[in-house]
C-alpha cells in the first residue's frame, strides 16, 4: 500500500510527536475555553476536561491501530478501505479541514491583537507577513515545521509560572460542591472542549514521516496527557480566581489572569503573553499548511510547493472577509463541530472499516 | 635561449611548454646559468626564479657539490647532493609548476630527457606569537601563523598519534593554495570527511588567499548572516575539537584554521571556558547568552514600548523614561537608529584606523558625541545607556564573525519593532528561529542540541558540566566511537568514611 518511501533524513524522531501534538492542540480555544465549558457544566467543568481527555486517549489508540494496519497515513487508509479513486475522493475534504484549522487559528489571533494591542491593525498586510513567514517555515520541510512546534512550547514555557501569583487572590472553595451538575451537563462541557483539544489527529497524517513510527505512540499519549493536565490546572486556577457570574462576562479569562502578575519593570504581562501567542499560533498554521499541501500533492499528484501557494492564497483571500465578532465565533464553532465530527465520529468509523477490510482481505 | 631553455625537443606538448617558458622568461627574476665541471667534463645549467629560491642553498649545497663532486649524469645528483628534496624526472609538464614553487632545475647538455629538480625554497616564516583575537588568561599562548607547515606541526605535537590523518591538496588555479584536511581516524564520521573533501575539490575560484574565502565558498547556506564554519587561531582548540570528532581545515597562508561541522553554541563558547572550573565556566557562558539576547533585543524593545505599549511600563519607571526624552524631537525609532549607527560608525572607524588613533577616536566619539547629543536634546540619555550597553554586550561573543552577525541582526528587529511593536519583535524572533532551524553545517543541524533536542550535547552548551559528566562525544557529529572514556570507572560511588 505504501506508495513512496520517505528517506530517513526527512523523518522526525518519535519523541518529537509529543511536541507536535501539544503545539497543535494549544492554540485554538486555549484562551477562552474556561468560559465556554463553564456555561454548561459550571464549576464542575474541570471534570469535563478530564473526561474529554480520557476519551481522546482511545481515539489516539485507534489512530495508531489504523496507521499500523495500513502502514501509512489517512490517504493510504482510505485507499485501503475504498480503493484508489474513492480513497482519494474521501481524503479530499481534509484539505479544507486543515485550511479551516489554520484560518480559524489565524483569525482568532488577529482578533486578540486587534482588541488588545492594535485596534487599527491592517488585517491583510499582517496576514500577508504571517503567511510569508509560514511559507518560509513550510518550505524548510517537516523538520523545520516540527522545530517551530518545539520552540513554540519551550520558549513561552516560562509564561506558565506567571499564573502562580494569582493563587494569592484565589478562592478554591468556589469549586465546591463537586458533582453539582448532571452527567448530561458534564458531557456537554466535554463536547465544548473539542475546540481546544483538536490537533492530536495530525498523527494520522504525519505517520509515514515518523522514525520507528510505532514507538511514537507512547509520546502521543504523553502529549495528550500533558495538554489535559495543563488545561485542567488552568481551568481550576481560573475557576478559583473568577466568580461564576464574572467568568461569563470575561472574554478571554487566560489573558485577564495575566494582568495580576507584575514586576518592577513590567506591569501588564498579558502584552508579553499576546506577543508570544504569535509564536504559539505559528505551528498551528504551519502544520496545517504542511498537511494540507501534502494532501494536495498526494491526491492531485502536483508539487507540494504549488499546494502551499494554493492554500496560502486561499487563506489570504478568505481572511479579509471575516470581520465581526459573530463571524469569528461562527468560524470557531464550525471548527469545533467539524473537529468533533472528525475525531470522535469519523475516526472510530474508519477504524471499524479498516478492521473489517483487514479481516476480509485475510480470507 | 632560442631553442627553449630546457633540452627536451621530442615532447608532444612542446609548443605549449615553450609558450609557458617564454612567459616565464619575461620575468626579471628568471635566471638560467650554465656551469662546467672540470673533473668530469660536464656542462650543466641551473634554472630558477631568484625571488623564490634561497641563494645560500644554491651556493653552499647545490653548486659546490655539482662543481666539485663526482658528477657524470643526472642520476648521480642523489648521491652527491646533501639536500633532502632532490628529484629526477622526465615529465616536462612538472617543470613549470615546480619552478614556480621554489625548485631549481638542473639540466645537462648530453642528457635530453632527464632533469633534476632540487628544492631550494626560501622560507619566510613569522615567529609564533600569542593569539590576538581569542585571548586567554589561562592556557597555552601560541597561535597559528601563515605557514601551513608550522601550523600542522603545532597540531601534530598536540596529538602525537597515528590516527591523526592529514590529507593535502592544492586548490585555486592562480593561487595554488595548499589545503590540509585533518581528522582522527576511528572517531570522525567518514561521511563528513567525504563531504568536506568533495566540497573543497569542487572549488573553482582562482585565487584563494585566506581561509575565510573557503568558509564562504563551502558553507551550506552562503546567503545566511550566520557563520557556519568556525575559524580559530588556537592550536589547543583545534586539537580539542579533533578529539571530539570534528574536522579541521588548514589553509596555507592563513593563520586561521577552520573547524567543521559546528553548531550555534560553538560560536558562543570561548576556549578558555575549558580551562576553568565548570561552575565558573557555566556562569560565563550563561552571561554571554544573556549578553547576546540583551544586545539584540534591548533597543527594539525600547522602540516597541515607547512607540506602542506605554501601558506595559509601571508608573514610576514610565515617568523616568518620559522625563529623559521629554525634549527629544524625534520618534523613538529615529532616535534608536541614529544612535545605533553612531556606535557602528565608531566601531568601524576604530577598526580601520591604526591602534593608537583608534583608541582616541573611541574616547572622543563615545564621551564627547554621547554627552553632547544628550545635552543638545537630540537623544534621551536612557537610550544612550541602552545602546552603549548593547554594543558592549555584543563584544562578549568570543568569535569575531558571530559578533558581527549579532550587531547586524539588531536592525531588522528595530524595523519590526517599529512596524508591529512587541508582536513585531516576536515575529522577527520567529523568522530568525526558522532560519536557524533550517540552517545546517555540513548537513548537520546547526541548532543542535536545542533542536533536535539532544540531552547529551546539552552538557557542553549553555552550561558546561564537569569532565566526569562529559563522557560522550557530541551526538550531532555521529562519531564512529562515541565514548571519550568509559564512564563506569569514573563513577564509583563512595560512602561516608570509606
Amino acid at each position: 500500500m505504501q506508495e513512496q518511501t520517505i528517506p530517513d533524513r526527512l523523518k522526525i524522531s518519535p519523541f518529537l510527536i509529543f511536541y507536535v501534538i501539544m503545539a497543535m492542540q494549544i492554540g485554538l480555544g486555549a484562551l477562552d475555553y474556561q468560559r465556554i465549558i463553564a456555561k454548561d457544566a459550571g464549576y464542575d467543568a474541570w471534570i469535563s476536561i478530564v473526561f474529554a481527555g480520557t476519551c481522546l486517549h482511545i481515539i489516539v489508540w485507534m489512530i495508531y491501530k489504523i496507521a499500523k494496519i495500513v502502514n501509512g497515513d489517512i490517504v493510504t487508509a482510505h485507499m485501503y478501505v475504498a480503493g484508489n479513486l474513492i480513497g482519494k475522493v474521501l481524503s479530499f475534504p481534509f484539505i479544507f479541514y486543515f485550511l479551516l484549522h489554520s484560518l480559524a487559528s489565524l483569525r482568532t489571533l488577529f482578533e486578540i491583537l486587534q482588541v488588545w494591542i492594535f485596534p487599527t491593525l491592517n488585517l491583510f498586510w499582517f496576514s500577508l507577513g504571517y503567511m510569508l513567514l509560514s511559507m518560509y517555515v513550510v518550505f524548510g520541510g517537516l523538520r523545520t515545521v516540527v522545530g517551530i512546534a518545539f520552540f513554540s512550547l519551550v520558549l513561552p514555557a516560562f509564561l506558565v509560572f506567571t499564573f502562580f501569583p494569582n493563587l494569592l487572590y484565589s478562592n478554591f472553595e468556589s469549586l465546591l460542591p463537586i458533582f453539582d451538575h448532571s452527567v448530561k451537563d458534564l458531557i456537554k462541557g466535554s463536547f465544548h472542549m473539542s475546540l481546544p483539544f483538536i490537533g492530536f489527529e495530525v498523527v494520522l497524517f504525519l505517520y509515514p514521516f515518523i522514525k520507528e513510527s510505532q514507538k511514537s505512540e507512547k509520546w502521543a499519549h504523553l502529549g495528550l496527557l500533558a495538554t489535559t493536565f495543563l488545561y485542567t490546572i488552568l481551568a481550576i486556577l481560573t475557576f478559583a480566581f473568577f466568580s461564576e457570574g464574572q467568568l461569563q462576562k470575561v472574554m478571554w479569562p487566560t489573558l485577564m489572569m495575566w494582568k495580576i502578575f507584575k514586576l518592577s519593570f513590567v506591569e501588564r504581562f498579558e502584552f508579553i503573553g499576546i506577543a508570544f501567542w504569535n509564536l504559539i499560533i505559528l505551528p498551528n498554521v504551519c502544520i496545517s499548511i504542511w498537511i494540507g499541501s501534502r494532501l494536495v500533492k498526494r491526491i492531485f499528484k502536483i508539487r507540494q510547493k504549488k499546494g502551499v501557494y494554493l492554500l496560502i492564497i486561499a487563506q489570504l483571500g478568505m481572511i479579509t472577509f471575516i470581520h465581526t465578532r459573530e463571524e469569528i465565533n461562527l468560524l470557531n464553532s464550525l471548527m469545533a463541530k467539524v473537529g468533533f465530527a472528525f475525531t470522535m465520529l469519523y475516526i472510530p468509523l474508519l477504524f471499524i472499516a479498516v478492521y473489517i477490510v483487514k479481516k476480509v482481505k485475510k480470507k | 635561449m632560442k631553442k627553449g631553455w630546457f633540452q627536451n625537443k621530442n615532447g608532444q606538448g612542446d609548443t605549449e611548454q615553450k609558450n609557458a617558458t617564454q612567459t616565464l622568461a619575461k620575468s626579471k627574476d628568471f635566471t638560467k646559468t650554465c656551469y662546467y665541471n672540470q673533473k668530469t667534463n660536464i656542462d650543466f645549467c641551473l634554472t630558477y626564479l631568484t625571488t623564490l629560491v634561497d641563494e645560500k642553498i644554491i651556493e653552499q649545497s647545490i653548486l659546490s657539490s655539482l662543481l666539485a663532486g663526482d658528477f657524470h649524469s643526472i642520476n648521480d645528483i642523489k648521491k652527491i647532493m646533501p639536500l633532502y628534496d632532490v628529484q629526477i624526472c622526465n615529465d616536462p609538464s612538472k617543470i613549470e609548476e615546480n619552478l614556480c614553487s621554489g625548485y631549481v632545475l638542473l639540466t645537462i647538455e648530453t642528457e635530453e630527457k632527464n632533469y633534476g629538480l632540487i628544492a631550494a625554497k626560501k622560507e619566510i616564516v613569522r615567529a609564533l606569537s600569542p593569539p590576538e583575537v581569542e585571548i586567554s588568561v589561562v592556557g597555552p599562548k601560541e597561535a597559528f601563523v601563515e605557514s601551513i607547515a608550522t601550523n600542522l606541526n603545532l597540531i601534530r605535537r598536540k596529538l602525537p598519534v597515528k590516527e591523526l590523518v592529514i590529507e593535502e591538496f592544492t586548490i585555486g588555479r592562480l593561487s595554488k593554495t595548499k589545503i590540509a584536511i585533518l581528522h582522527i581516524e576511528g572517531i570522525t564520521n567518514q561521511e563528513n570527511i567525504n563531504t568536506v573533501r568533495q566540497r573543497l575539490k569542487d572549488i573553482e575560484f582562482d585565487d584563494i588567499s585566506d581561509s575565510s574565502y573557503i568558509v564562504q565558498i563551502i558553507s551550506d547556506n552562503s546567503n545566511s548572516p550566520f557563520p557556519q564554519l568556525l575559524d580559530t587561531e588556537r592550536p589547543d582548540r583545534v586539537a580539542a575539537v579533533l578529539a571530539e570528532g570534528m574536522i579541521a581545515i588548514c589553509v596555507d597562508g592563513s593563520p586561521q584554521v577552520l573547524i567543521t561541522p559546528t553548531t550555534l553554541v560553538n560560536f558562543f563558547s570561548s576556549f578558555e571556558d575549558y580551562y576553568l572550573n565548570w561552575i565558573i565556566a557555566s556562569f560565563f557562558r550563561l552571561l554571554r547568552m544573556f549578553a547576546v539576547t540583551f544586545s539584540i533585543l534591548i533597543t527594539p524593545l525600547y522602540v516597541a514600548v515607547l512607540t506602542y505599549h506605554y501601558e506595559i511600563i509601571p508608573h514610576d519607571l514610565l515617568s523616568t523614561l518620559i522625563t529623559s526624552r521629554r525634549i527629544v524631537p524625534f520618534p523613538p525609532i529615529l532616535e534608536a537608529i541614529t544612535l545605533e549607527l553612531t556606535i557602528e560608525l565608531l566601531r568601524e572607524a576604530g577598526a580601520r584606523l591604526p591602534t593608537k588613533v583608534g583608541q582616541t577616536i573611541g574616547i572622543v566619539g563615545g564621551i564627547v558625541i554621547g554627552t553632547a547629543s544628550v545635552e543638545a536634546g537630540l537623544t534621551s540619555n536612557i537610550l544612550l545607556i541602552l545602546v552603549a550597553l548593547a554594543a558592549l554586550a555584543s563584544f562578549t561573543t568570543p568569535v569575531y564573525k558571530m559578533s558581527n552577525t549579532i550587531r547586524l541582526l539588531r536592525f531588522p528587529f528595530l524595523l519590526f519593532a517599529q512596524l508591529w511593536g512587541l508582536v513585531g519583535i516576536v515575529f522577527c524572533v520567529c523568522i530568525v528561529l526558522t532560519h536557524l532551524i533550517r540552517l545546517t553545517s555540513l548537513g548537520r543541524p546547526f541548532l543542535d542540541p536545542f533542536y533536535p533536542p539532544r540531552w547529551q550535547d546539552l552538557k557542553d552548551s549553555l552550561l558546561m558540566l564537569p569532565f566526569k559528566e562529559r563522557s560522550m562525544r557530541p551526538q550531532f557529529l555521529r562519531t564512529e566511537n562515541p565514548y571519550r572514556f568509559s564512564k563506569k570507572k569514573a563513577s564509583v560511588k563512595k560512602d561516608i568514611d570509606e
